[in-house]
């Protein structure tokens, strides 16, 4: 609720603005005004007033963590066997830089400046990580808050979630259009689920496009090199690395820059999505599966394994797109697995010669 | 109800229609979109606007196709019916642009044909056809008649007449009502002037003062080109025969009998033709209600607005669109209830206004809920006359809005000459809608208050000024497109 809004009843009033009594400012001046002028204020068409907290909480890295119950003997445990090893480190670096001062000053200055550009480097490095990880836990609350606003239908949550997509997006050269689009929307009165819907449909729509081609790009690769590698070793590593790469491509597409440690855990809840959705794949793409996998293993092994390994690929891209997506799917359509890997099985009938059917 | 013959028989018309325009449609998709709205509650201004929008191709970010930029263009086009003027809407987009006043109240049926044309999200090209119709909204009243007999409905109005403000309205016809024998013989002076001041009743209970809604037969206060026919010179008697209503008849020749005989006729050519041109053949529904006006009444209004949207929806046929319906028998498949003038209040009100319609159209919002029709409600405003300020007097902070209002409104003392800006607070509209309705405390209107007393003032205002981009005036709106996404969106796949 509002609020500016009282519990008592407050008498209807009209005030002519051409009425020397009125006084018309466009915000709240400090000079004192004479006893009984009215003061007008227009309103930047319409106000935020509660915008700002939510923000601020939503922002808070480290929220995730709270949720568990229990001490935490696991972390504990590697936070002190991670001191140690730091320890440990810190003491030999320094015994090294002594050493080298023992043999030749020039030599231990060099080890000195060596020790301190590598200490820089790895706190730059921390930072990163740091960063990484406050923004996906960043972008999974904006999710969140995303879809209690199509169900709330709350003007100021749903204005507060488009600035937050907004500024995720501050970064993505081509969405400039789009956004200035969308901004200009932001001061109409337009109810909280449709501007989620606005935002989406303006800001997301060509970034899905881009993100179907690249896990259709990453499927139809492991396909081929499953296909045409001399060893099954070879290309499990193959598909682990594009797996890896596809995530990766698919944050930095959405506006999430995760470092080394964000991906693993992006990685990680790709995976639970996966296990969570994927396994039980709905109809269409279950049928296309079985008879793409059974007519291609049908034409020979290898293709019928690079025909499944390329849809296992794609069945992970489209879990990693849920999962680093700052707005669920509510009005765009979803990609389907037929989307991403329809050209698979019937590329790999028609032969692998097919033009790669990237460009919309 | 007894379902008599002459019903049967429409209904195989209705069905021989609809099979043929099924094929039609298979072809050229059309959606009928009724916009239905009591009288003054802003019927024309909205189809205005709506068509003005979709044709200029407005600003309507949450209508997608025209936000996505699929509509390749929105044209007219020759309307069906031949019989029916058309809705002139350039016309009326000049008096809003050029005049600044709002377009006259309507006093005929008119319609329009629009053809979108527009992509499909896979990319084919498509056309969509919509037919809008604008009719007075007193006739609107006429509908549920057509499910009552003469006996019920004379004992309906007379019930009706004794409660609230209209008992007092009524008294003269309630004396002159006393002196007529219902089983003498018939007398066409006793019939003119019965009927000449029931419809001055009717005509009192709509001023500004009282704003209620329920006032059948519409005619009365709209006749058009009916006005002195018999059809429209009778009224309700008092029904002398006791018992059931519909056993015993009155004997020929008598007052009773001519009075019935005529409410029969004025149903079958008025009211039956009107429904099913216009009212059986709908797809989509939006229903306009100024709450507004209402709401500056008093309670009695408020619940008489209630009433009155309860009997006009139990005449429409909800529910989901099917194969079979669709073929043959045409069912309204989504309602959307607008309050309209939601630019006379802070949008921070928006909220408790949608919530006081709900609660207005709760029984039929069930109703066509259990038929399988989405259903919304909204607070719009088609042409935004308002801007919206704070303003600080004392220890007071009031969210206001900033509008023109029209010459001759009074606001404690003040006469407006429809020239001068000013700031209004039309005063907070409750947390729980239940207090709208006349639960303890009442609040205070016009009808039971001095007007410096009133609770709610809402004023009439004067269009906006507009900016004109290449010539063309956009008009500004709130929630248009909202609503226009919800009537028609998913059918623009």
């Amino acid at each position: 609720m509002k609020p500016d809004v009282d519990e008592h009843h407050r008498r209807p009033a009209a005030f002519r603005l051409d009425d020397p009594n009125v006084v018309v400012t466009a915000e709240a001046g400090q000079a004192r005004l004479a006893r009984g002028t009215v003061r007008v204020m227009p309103e930047p068409e319409p106000s935020l007033p509660a915008a700002a907290p939510a923000l601020t909480l939503s922002r808070e890295p480290g929220r995730e963590w709270e949720r568990r119950r229990g001490f935490p003997w696991g972390p504990l445990f590697w936070s002190a066997l991670g001191g140690l090893a730091a320890l440990g480190i810190g003491v030999s670096v320094t015994r090294l830089i002594e050493d080298l001062f023992g043999r030749n000053e020039g030599l231990g200055w060099l080890g000195t400046v060596l020790a301190a550009v590598a200490g820089f480097a790895f706190l730059a490095i921390v930072l990163r990580e740091a960063l990484g990880l406050w923004r996906l836990a960043g972008i999974e609350k904006l999710r969140e808050r995303g879809a209690q606003t199509l169900l709330s239908d709350d003007r100021t949550a749903g204005r507060a979630v488009v600035r937050d997509v907004l500024a995720l997006s501050r970064r993505t050269p081509r969405l400039a259009r789009a956004r200035t689009t969308l901004e200009g929307h932001l001061d109409e009165i337009i109810d909280g689920a449709d501007l989620v819907r606005l935002a989406e449909r303006e800001l997301m729509e060509p970034l899905d496009r881009d993100a179907r081609r690249i896990v259709s790009d990453a499927a139809k690769r492991v396909s081929v090199v499953t296909a045409v590698s001399p060893r099954a070793a070879l290309d499990m590593l193959f598909v682990l690395a594009t797996a890896f790469s596809l995530v990766r491509r698919l944050a930095y597409l959405y506006g999430g820059r995760p470092g080394t440690l964000g991906l693993i855990r992006l990685m990680r809840e790709v995976i639970a999505h996966l296990v969570l959705t994927g396994g039980m794949a709905a109809g269409d793409s279950l049928i296309q599966q079985v008879v793409g996998h059974g007519i291609a293993a049908k034409v020979s092994v290898r293709l019928g394994e690079g025909v499944l390994n390329g849809l296992l690929t794609a069945r992970l891209g489209l879990a990693a797109i849920e999962v680093t997506r700052p707005l669920q799917f509510a009005a765009l359509p979803p990609p389907t697995l037929g989307d991403v890997a329809g050209n698979l099985v019937r590329g790999h009938k028609a032969g692998a010669e097919v033009a790669p059917a990237g460009n919309p | 109800m007894p379902y008599a013959f002459t019903d049967i028989l429409a209904d195989a018309r209705l069905a021989a229609r609809a099979l043929v325009e099924f094929g039609q449609h298979v072809l050229n998709p059309t959606i009928r979109l009724g916009v239905t709205g009591l009288s003054r509650s802003g019927k024309t201004v909205f189809l205005t606007a709506l068509v003005h929008g979709l044709m200029q191709g407005g600003r309507f970010p949450v209508f997608e196709p025209l936000a996505t930029g699929r509509i390749a263009r929105t044209r007219l086009a020759p309307q069906p019916d031949d019989a029916v003027p058309r809705f002139d809407y350039e016309a009326h987009v000049r008096a809003l642009v050029e005049e600044r006043r709002w377009p006259e109240s309507t006093d005929r049926i008119s319609e329009l044909r629009l053809v979108i044309d527009y992509q499909s999200k896979r990319g084919v090209t498509r056309s969509l056809t919509l037919d809008i119709v604008d009719y007075p909204g007193e006739w609107l009243l006429d509908l549920p008649l057509l499910t009552r007999s003469y006996p019920q409905w004379s004992a309906e109005s007379l019930e009706l007449s004794r409660h609230g403000p209209r008992a007092e309205l009524a008294a003269p016809w309630h004396d002159y009502l006393a002196t007529l024998d219902p089983l003498g013989p018939q007398d066409e002076q006793a019939a003119l002037r019965s009927a000449a001041l029931f419809t001055h009743y009717l005509k009192a209970c709509r001023d500004e003062r009282y704003a209620m809604s329920l006032l059948p037969p519409g005619r009365f206060l709209m006749p058009g080109d009916l006005a002195g026919s018999p059809a429209l010179t009778f009224s309700p008697l008092k029904w002398p025969l006791g018992g059931t209503p519909q056993a015993d008849a009155p004997p020929a020749g008598s007052l009773a009998a001519m009075m019935r005989r005529r409410y029969e006729a004025y149903k079958d050519v008025v009211v039956r033709p009107f429904f099913q041109e216009h009212f059986a053949r709908l797809d989509r529904q939006i229903i306009l209600v100024d709450a507004l006006a209402a709401f500056n009444a008093g309670p009695d209004a408020v619940r008489d607005l209630e009433g009155a949207l309860a009997a006009v929806l139990e005449c429409f046929r909800m529910g989901r669109r099917t194969w079979t319906s669709a073929l043959f028998r045409p069912r309204v498949d989504r309602i959307l209830f607008a309050a309209t003038k939601a630019d006379h209040l802070h949008h921070a009100s928006h909220e408790r206004l949608e919530a006081i319609l709900g609660r207005m159209t709760e029984r039929a919002a069930e109703r066509a809920r259990g038929a399988g029709a989405p259903i919304d409600v909204v607070a719009l405003s088609a042409v935004r006359a308002t801007r919206e300020t704070r303003v600080r007097r004392g220890r007071e902070d009031l969210p206001c809005i900033i509008g023109v209002p029209a010459a001759g409104e009074v606001v404690g003392g003040e006469v407006f000459d429809g020239t001068t800006e000013a700031a209004m607070f039309p005063g907070d509209l409750p947390a729980d809608p239940e207090e709208m309705f006349g639960a303890m405390p009442k609040f205070r209107g016009l009808a039971n208050a001095a007007p410096q007393e009133a609770d709610y003032r809402f004023l009439r205002l004067r269009p906006p000024k507009l900016e004109q981009v290449d010539g063309v005036a956009m008009l500004p709106h709130i929630r248009l497109d909202r609503a226009l996404q919800f009537l028609i969106g998913d059918r623009m796949p």
